[in-house]
């Protein structure tokens, strides 16, 4: 029962649609004033000035060309000019193509697109978690203890997966552990932030929601380098909400919900019917 | 409009219709901008065109350059070897315990990604059944205090290496010309203990147990009268009939989590059950108790002995010689009697010659095996006094002092002696902060703390609590236990605490029997114990002949020294929770005072606020406010114990220097240690002092929001006063809630007992931020639930009049009710003043109600439809819900609710120094919640029924595929209570606790008749008491 507001698509056809009306009435009411005109002329009565000829015709002569031009112009700037700088204001913050450098230049395209790793192997709590997490370093070491690609760097580790080594205190030519090396996170750059007032969870989209990966963050398997695929803004997570739908068949906690459906013959509910638009489902 | 006759009111000056107040009340947030402050002289200040335009195009480009800021980048380091049970963004929820009160208290440590930040009640532990009482929840902050010693220190400096701590005690040790003393507080793990004995053994060292708060008279008493010198278990909940003379049994005495839980059992009455234990309280000052009693009695502290020899001589047929008003005594005697074997007494007193006259009178009523427990005994103190005076006297030519986490400097009666006698010994100390002892110590080694520990304790006998580390050291320390053994010449691996946990897991199997992951994965083990005989062989006689010659009739007051519920005996006294936290008696936050009645402080002329100068029995305090406590004991003044500290600290706040030292006036002789001064003097040196006080903050205008009926009333109707119910029209379509969850909550307020768990619990669940005393006293608390305490004279004619001292008008006056106004209500109880009459004797004794108050989650919210940008609005599952990012601060919605639940948020508490509480530091923050925004300024906040909570218990019922069930989703409130009085749930779940509450004739909602149609449920309390509550 959040406010029901007037979606902004149907706000904005409502506007067309009185601009359109006016236009017409605007029209019809100088079509009939014209006819009247021109049915008095054909009866010979002398036609009286109208409005515009008495009052604003003869002022509009003795105005200036360019003070004219250069207010309109002014008028158009202002507005433009206020209706930008609104738009503006709306992208503060909005990072989309956001792409920094890492500290080791991770190929997705190698991982997720050539190999088809599945996302969840590294990104482990992901299904779980309100964070999808960066892999701890052990988890690459998984396969990096023996994939060791020294194929294109004449036979020498590559020198992006050495940083990996280091950070580990891991021997490559041993392929044994150091225990006496210093051992250092690696610090990742976060390209996905929200703003501390937006809550999100992860496992609420992967796990319940069964939305892939790929929507929200784009075609990772493709990316060389990731960045930011969506805006993350509000109107961005409203506009899915509003569309998807909940798959209440088979999950047992929406069992109410799925009798009530079928009760009222439905057979779609998005999240946002179910309260998927309310404040505090994001925002504590 | 009212449906009892009970009139309620908050605090004196909301009675006598204070000016000051009263405005209060109705401007919720009334402070004026302070341009004065900002501009300085207004006198000379002129303004012109010219200012205007340099400011306006200061603030222009300002926010212009601000805006330029770029968006700071932000990093994620993952683990190097993530910890198989480790999720980030997850709780993990490990059993231990917490180092409040008794030490080892089962708790279970909520962890977000290797931090703790929430301690709640081990479920399954008969000692906290699921609930930690305030102080224990707010303990969780001194693992995050600034003032904590970071690295040890030898000889004033810093050092890294733990060798060098070892190198320099083995020095000292083997150095020493005189005797080496441990000096501790009880120790009830079995570990130490051991370590203890090990150093003893090497080094021939003495073992001193130093208690700041002593129970030796009840000890001594049980020594006395049954051979066991030990404290026994009392069971609240197995007894009918329960006096207590001034033992602050919900509050701060022996185990208050624990009685608070087993009290509240037989305090509900059902229809099935309808019957519940009836509980007098016998005492001087007002205590958390005695507010909760059926029948309260002041009598002044030095008389309580005399009236429990005439109660045990009542009982024993002989006829006492003293009696309360009423012959109120010889009614409890005949109760008592008549409820043998379902009855108790207890007594907070330390006077040994005390406890055997309740031992007596206990024995009488065969109390012993049933409401006594001997062999489940409580640990909690080992206190022997003499002992301790004679280490204090010999001191000075001790060898060497090791401090075991004991501050005797601060708290024992004669500090200063003790600190001279140490100045030429070298000391060597544990603690983690440098305190008043341990501030010349040559080695400072300092401990872990509680939760950063493996240990193993017995707090009660049979009961024995595990510890396991919930974070890896803050700093670097080491376990006493490990720094004790070390000394002792053992080899002891080093590193993270692995010889602790090695030395407890071994007790665990060994001695115990017990398999040691399962001890710590559920937090305790118990074992059976041996059945404690009880013959009584006290001498009464010895005993009454005692506290007959320890009383002296005086012209000086009673000082009765007390612990405060957050405060307690100074253990708390770094903790802006326990600060923040308004006492639950007198709702004073911060400061410490000296308590009088109302007769006493009129008859001297002194005022509220006042200071005084308190001096007798060779101590004296030079200055503390005086404060008009209703309910206080004619003759008797009472100051909190625990003010005073003279911590090291960094910190600029309102925690330095707070109060005086009382522990000065506490007396010690061969018969104990006594928390009661008499023939003290009070001297008024100055006025005016402003109390932090939140008794009239957020007050609700005199409307209906109590109810409350007598238990015969109850039996007969158990709707009494609920029998009217409101018919409300409804401005809005209403809309169908009936579909998925909908929120509600329900508070027992014959449960509650107004203790504050709650409070603090709420206060670092949802990271509300800590104010300061100077905007407590503009009224800006933050607290998202508060308790607000009324007082209600007693109306009942023929049972107090007589009890009451003074002249009883009130009565007549209440039957009149013609007023309209509430001032006029009000002034009318205060018949007394009016009339010229200055014996004030209706204040030697109120009743009191404590109401829990938290936003009220209307389905018809006031505050949703006054909010012009739409930053409150209501959820479908009927919460109220608030949010921050939307919000401009036009305080509408503050204004515009009636239980005066919305809290603005002045500052941004989080980044001003002037706060200098744990939010301005790094290391405190640590302990905020990650899943609860911090709020900034300029917005308001408010209760949000926990709404991550909800959301974690839905989302995981989801990821489970199964349904949500009843108390998945809990409110931090409802978890703390230690009586279960708050129940939190889905109303539209049939078989929840909440939908049966809502089925409750007892239930009532607040303010129903102003249509807001809340989602809060208060429970009609119900009195033990005789008399009707007068009808209009």
């Amino acid at each position: 029962m959040s406010g029901s507001f007037y979606s902004n698509s149907t706000f904005v056809a409502i506007v067309i649609l009185a601009i359109v009306l006016l236009l017409i009435a605007a029209l019809m009411v100088y079509v009939l004033r014209h006819i009247t005109s021109i049915l008095k002329d054909k009866s010979g009565a002398e036609v009286e000035p109208g409005f515009f000829e008495r009052n604003i015709k003869p002022k509009m002569d003795s105005w200036n060309p360019t003070i004219v031009t250069l207010l309109v112009i002014g008028l158009l700037v202002v507005v433009g000019a206020g209706y930008g700088s609104a738009y503006m204001a709306t992208e503060i913050g909005v990072q989309q193509g956001y792409s920094p450098d890492q500290p080791i230049n991770f190929p997705h395209t190698k991982h997720a697109g050539a190999m088809g790793i599945d996302c969840q192997y590294c990104h482990t709590t992901a299904g779980k978690s309100k964070h999808a997490s960066i892999p701890s370093a052990n988890t690459c070491m998984n396969c990096h203890k023996g994939a060791q690609l020294r194929d294109n760097y004449g036979g020498k580790v590559s020198p992006e997966l050495m940083k990996l080594y280091e950070s580990v205190g891991f021997d490559p030519e041993t392929s044994t552990y150091d225990p006496d090396a210093e051992t250092y996170p690696l610090k990742w750059v976060r390209i996905h932030n929200l703003p501390d007032l937006a809550y999100f969870n992860h496992s609420q989209h992967v796990t319940v929601g069964n939305v892939e990966c790929q929507t929200c963050h784009g075609p990772i398997e493709e990316m060389e380098k990731v960045e930011q695929f969506s805006t993350l803004q509000m109107g961005w997570c409203v506009n899915c909400h509003r569309q998807r739908g909940i798959d209440v068949k088979n999950n047992k906690y929406y069992e109410d919900v799925h009798k009530e459906m079928k009760a009222n013959k439905e057979h779609y509910v998005t999240v946002a019917q179910n309260g998927g638009l309310e404040c505090s489902k994001c925002h504590y | 409009m009212s449906n009892s006759e009970n009139k309620y009111w908050r605090g004196i000056e909301e009675l006598e219709a204070n000016p000051a107040t009263l405005e209060n009340i109705s401007n919720e947030f009334s402070d004026k901008l302070p341009m004065e402050e900002i501009l300085g002289d207004t006198e000379e200040l002129s303004s012109n065109r010219r200012d205007f335009l340099k400011f306006f195009g200061f603030s222009v480009s300002a926010v212009a350059l601000a805006a330029c800021n770029k968006t700071p980048v932000k990093y994620a380091m993952p683990y190097i070897n993530k910890p198989e049970e480790v999720t980030p963004g997850h709780a993990l929820y490990y059993a231990t315990t917490c180092g409040v009160y008794n030490e080892g208290f089962p708790v279970m440590a909520k962890v977000r990604e290797g931090r703790p930040i929430k301690l709640d009640g081990n479920p399954e532990s008969p000692l906290s059944q699921g609930a930690v009482n305030a102080a224990g929840q707010a303990s969780i902050l001194s693992l995050y205090d600034t003032n904590r010693i970071p690295h040890p220190i030898v000889d004033g400096s810093e050092v890294e290496d733990w060798a060098e701590v070892d190198k320099k005690v083995d020095g000292i040790l083997k150095g020493a010309s005189g005797d080496v003393y441990i000096v501790s507080r009880t120790v009830t793990s079995p570990v130490l203990q051991a370590s203890i004995q090990k150093f003893m053994d090497t080094h021939n060292a003495k073992h001193v147990i130093y208690d700041p708060i002593s129970y030796s008279g009840i000890r001594g008493a049980n020594k006395e009268s049954f051979g066991a010198d030990v404290i026994p278990s009392y069971n609240f909940d197995k007894a009918d009939v329960i006096v207590s003379f001034g033992a602050d049994f919900l509050g701060t005495w022996i185990s208050p989590t624990r009685f608070t839980a087993d009290y509240s059992k037989n305090r509900v009455p059902t229809p099935e059950n309808p019957d519940m234990s009836k509980h007098y309280q016998i005492e001087s000052l007002l205590s958390l108790t005695g507010t909760n009693a059926d029948y309260r009695y002041s009598i002044p502290a030095s008389k309580q002995g005399k009236y429990l020899v005439s109660l045990y001589n009542m009982l024993s047929g002989a006829g006492g010689d003293l009696e309360l008003p009423g012959n109120a005594l010889k009614q409890i005697a005949s109760e008592l009697l008549a409820a043998k074997g379902k009855a108790l007494v207890v007594s907070g007193s330390n006077d040994k010659s005390e406890q055997v006259i309740v031992n007596a009178i206990n024995d009488l009523l065969g109390s012993y095996g049933s409401t006594i427990n001997f062999s489940a005994s409580m640990n909690i103190s080992h206190f022997d006094e003499a002992a301790f005076d004679s280490f204090v006297n010999n001191a000075g030519k001790a060898g060497a002092i090791v401090l075991l986490d004991a501050n005797p400097v601060y708290s024992y009666h004669n500090g200063a002696k003790l600190a001279e006698a140490m100045k030429n010994v070298p000391v060597i100390t544990t603690a983690m902060v440098v305190d008043e002892s341990s501030n010349g110590a040559v080695v400072h080694a300092p401990n872990n703390h509680t939760l950063e520990s493996w240990d193993v304790y017995q707090p009660m006998n049979g009961h024995y609590v595990t510890s396991q580390p919930v974070i890896s050291k803050v700093f670097n320390t080491r376990s006493a236990a490990e720094s004790l053994r070390t000394w002792a010449g053992e080899k002891v691996a080093m590193g993270e605490d692995q010889a602790s946990h090695q030395w407890v897991a071994d007790y665990l199997t060994n001695d115990l029997g017990a398999d040691a992951n399962k001890a710590f994965h559920d937090g305790f083990v118990e074992k059976s114990t041996e059945r404690v005989s009880s013959s009584f062989a006290g001498s009464i006689s010895a005993a009454s002949s005692s506290i007959a010659s320890s009383y002296t009739e005086s012209a000086g007051f009673d000082l009765a020294l007390y612990q405060k519920v957050g405060v307690l005996d100074g253990s708390s006294a770094l903790n802006p929770w326990c600060h923040e936290l308004p006492d639950p008696v007198t709702k004073v936050t911060y400061d410490n005072y000296v308590s009088i009645s109302r007769h006493d402080a009129e008859t001297n002329g002194w005022e509220q606020g006042d200071i005084v100068k308190v001096s007798g029995n060779g101590a004296e305090i030079d200055a503390l406010p005086l404060l008009i406590q209703p309910g206080q004991a004619r003759g008797v003044v009472g100051i909190a114990l625990g003010y005073g500290r003279s911590v090291q600290t960094n910190a600029d706040n309102d925690l330095v220097d707070l109060g005086k030292n009382a522990y000065t006036f506490v007396q010690s002789s061969s018969s104990g240690t006594s928390y009661l001064a008499q023939n003290v003097t009070i001297e008024k040196v100055d006025s005016g002092y402003e109390f932090a006080q939140t008794q009239t903050h957020h007050m609700i205008e005199g409307r209906d929001y109590l109810r409350e009926a007598t238990i015969d009333e109850y039996k007969k109707d158990n709707a009494v006063r609920n029998e009217h119910k409101f018919e409300t029209v409804s401005l809005w379509s209403d809309y169908d809630y009936s579909k998925g969850h909908h929120w509600a909550m329900a508070i027992d307020m014959n449960a509650c007992t107004g203790c504050g768990s709650c409070v603090v619990s709420c206060h670092i669940e949802n990271n509300v931020p800590v104010v300061g005393r100077k905007e407590v006293r503009r009224r800006r608390d933050m607290h998202w639930l508060r308790i607000d305490r009324y007082y209600s004279f007693q109306t009942d004619a023929d049972e107090t009049a007589s009890v009451r001292v003074g002249p009883s008008n009130v009565d007549q006056e209440f039957k009149k009710g013609e007023w309209s106004t509430m001032e006029n209500e009000l002034a009318g109880l205060d018949k007394n003043s009016a009339s010229g009459d200055e014996d004030y004797g209706h204040y030697d004794n109120v009743k009191v109600v404590h109401q829990p108050v938290m936003c009220q989650h209307c389905d018809h919210a006031p505050c949703e439809t006054v909010c012009p940008v739409l930053a409150t609005t209501h959820s479908s599952e009927g919460l109220n819900q608030m949010t921050y990012n939307r919000c401009i601060g036009t305080k509408y919605c503050g204004n515009n609710c009636p239980y005066k639940v919305r809290r603005f948020n002045w500052f941004r508490y989080n980044k001003n120094s002037k706060f200098d509480y744990h939010f301005n530091n790094e290391l405190g923050r640590m302990v905020l919640n990650p899943d609860v925004t911090v709020r900034s300024r300029g917005v308001m906040e408010k209760c949000s029924f926990c709404v991550q909570n909800i959301q974690m218990a839905k989302l995981n019922a989801k990821i489970e595929n199964r349904k949500l069930e009843d108390g998945d989703a809990q409110t931090a409130c409802a978890k703390a209570c230690p009586s279960n009085a708050i129940v939190f749930g889905d109303r539209n779940d049939p078989n929840s606790r909440i939908a049966k509450m809502y089925k409750n004739d007892r239930s009532y909602k607040m303010l129903e008749e102003v249509g807001t149609d809340p989602s809060v449920l208060y429970l009609t309390k119900i009195r033990n008491r005789k008399e009707e509550v007068q009808h209009s």
